[in-house]
């Protein structure tokens, strides 16, 4: 459960689960925090200094995956 | 545990620092607490550490200051074929020590009174009944709370602050630029030059920048948007620019970073809440630098909230002041920026080498980036549309 609130903006909307999520991967993220504005369900977020991607609210949309300066996020299957 | 304090500022980069400056020059008597997630004010840099002279100057005197790497005074564009146009103005502008320049900024503030923690990271916030807010902090001390009347939200690309206050922060794709930087040494280039080049094959909506700290040691790097990208991501474009241009450049330092190419929020400001700098999306559009918008933003911010701590009225409509201020400031502008911005998009690689040599046919003393526009429009009409939408 992440404890970072979101204004419950997009919890409210019904959507299928999709078939791919983002994931970081930790060794290669910089934390520079790029991603967090680009994801539009705002399901990204930094922790402890450690990027976190809620798995129950991304809706799998790439946005996030080529912008990564470093190559850090990709999808995986949901 | 929980503290109160007047004023909280999150992030301790240029806006924040500033701002507490500020807040606590204008009211010596009002609490003002700084906060910085990171161990150390200033680290990491990500930044080309680039600034012009008259914005800096109405903050710091740079003359002989420790936080200055090197003063610039040439701007040398460079075409996507590598031709060089040498502008004829001397144009002045610094490179910063950045860790060094924001130690300088938190201290100045710090001099004045207010309190600055570092290790400490803002995890949410929520606004009690009287109006205050409540911010959860993670840091040294454990988990605790600070209420403040007003926050200040100058926390960078990530811009959580905003987005805890109702504020919509997020930003198109288009409009990000996906930045990769290595400090390159043993490299040969003018050291009082910066060199900046566009070209879609190396920088594809961005461009690629040489910022000089000193004889054969620069900032080089590049910000590009990544829907034009051909599938590489800013590191590797850059790795193979500098393949080809510096091979036997030593990579001493490497950062990567987000940098907002957009307009201001439309809303900079909420009920107990205002956002500075890059978390309120003030970077110039064009040209991609945020620390003078982030300084000027912070001062504004600060004076304020300041004086709405003082009337005892720190409602939304009390603090849109700082917005208008703002927008009259630069905002209006940089909406100007932004739309020329969205012109010079359609310019392919062709375009820019022949505008090179229109611009290097001009004597090198008459070389001004005022002649240099006048005969491109007369050489290559597709800018008078891009001309139109700027002025128009």
């Amino acid at each position: 459960m992440l404890d970072a609130p979101d204004n419950g903006r997009y919890r409210w909307r019904m959507r299928p689960a999709p078939p791919e999520i983002a994931v970081v991967d930790l060794q290669l993220c910089d934390r520079c925090g790029l991603c967090l504005p680009l994801c539009p369900p705002e399901a990204i977020h930094l922790r402890l200094a450690d990027l976190v991607v809620d798995r129950s609210v991304c809706t799998g949309c790439r946005k996030c995956i080529a912008p990564c300066p470093v190559g850090a996020l990709t999808m995986v299957p949901a | 545990m929980t503290y109160d304090t007047d004023l909280l500022v999150i992030g301790a980069g240029p806006a924040g620092s500033v701002a507490a400056w500020e807040a606590k020059r204008t009211a010596p008597d009002l609490d003002v607490v700084l906060l910085e997630r990171d161990a150390v004010v200033g680290q990491p840099v990500r930044c080309a550490e680039g600034v012009g002279d008259a914005g800096l100057r109405e903050f710091a005197d740079p003359d002989g200051a420790p936080w200055v790497a090197r003063k610039i005074t040439q701007i040398v564009f460079v075409a996507p074929d590598d031709t060089e146009v040498r502008v004829a103005e001397r144009a002045v502008a610094w490179i910063l020590d950045r860790t060094r320049f924001d130690a300088f900024l938190a201290e100045r503030a710090v001099a004045l009174g207010a309190e600055l923690r570092v290790s400490t990271e803002a995890a949410g916030m929520t606004c009690e009944p009287d109006g205050r807010w409540r911010v959860r902090l993670r840091g040294v001390m454990g988990e605790h709370y600070c209420r403040a009347r007003v926050v200040i939200g100058a926390d960078g690309v990530e811009a959580m602050v905003g987005r805890w206050a109702g504020l919509d922060t997020r930003v198109p794709a288009r409009d990000m630029e996906s930045c990769a930087q290595y400090v390159l040494a043993g490299i040969d280039f003018d050291p009082d030059s910066i060199y900046l080049q566009f070209s879609d094959r190396i920088a594809p909506g961005g461009y690629a920048w040489i910022f000089p700290k000193g004889p054969g040691v620069a900032n080089v790097g590049l910000g590009l948007v990544a829907l034009k990208a051909d599938g590489r991501n800013a590191r590797q474009y850059l790795d193979d620019w500098i393949a080809r241009r510096y091979p036997r450049g030593a990579k001493t330092g490497c950062t990567v970073g987000g940098v907002i190419v957009h307009t201001t929020l439309r809303q900079t400001y909420t009920d107990g809440v205002l956002v500075a700098g890059d978390a309120a999306h003030m970077i110039n559009p064009l040209s991609g630098g945020g620390i003078v918008n982030a300084m000027k933003a912070g001062r504004l911010a600060g004076r304020v909230a300041t004086a709405a701590i003082r009337a005892g009225d720190t409602s939304a409509s009390r603090l849109s002041a700082y917005h208008a201020g703002w927008m009259a400031l630069l905002g209006d502008d940089h909406l100007k920026y932004y739309r020329l911005k969205r012109a010079l998009e359609g310019l392919d690689d062709a375009f820019f080498n022949s505008l090179a040599r229109t611009a290097n046919a001009i004597l090198p003393e008459q070389r001004t980036l005022g002649r240099i526009f006048a005969h491109a429009l007369v050489r290559h009409p597709q800018l008078i549309p891009v001309a139109a939408r700027f002025f128009l």
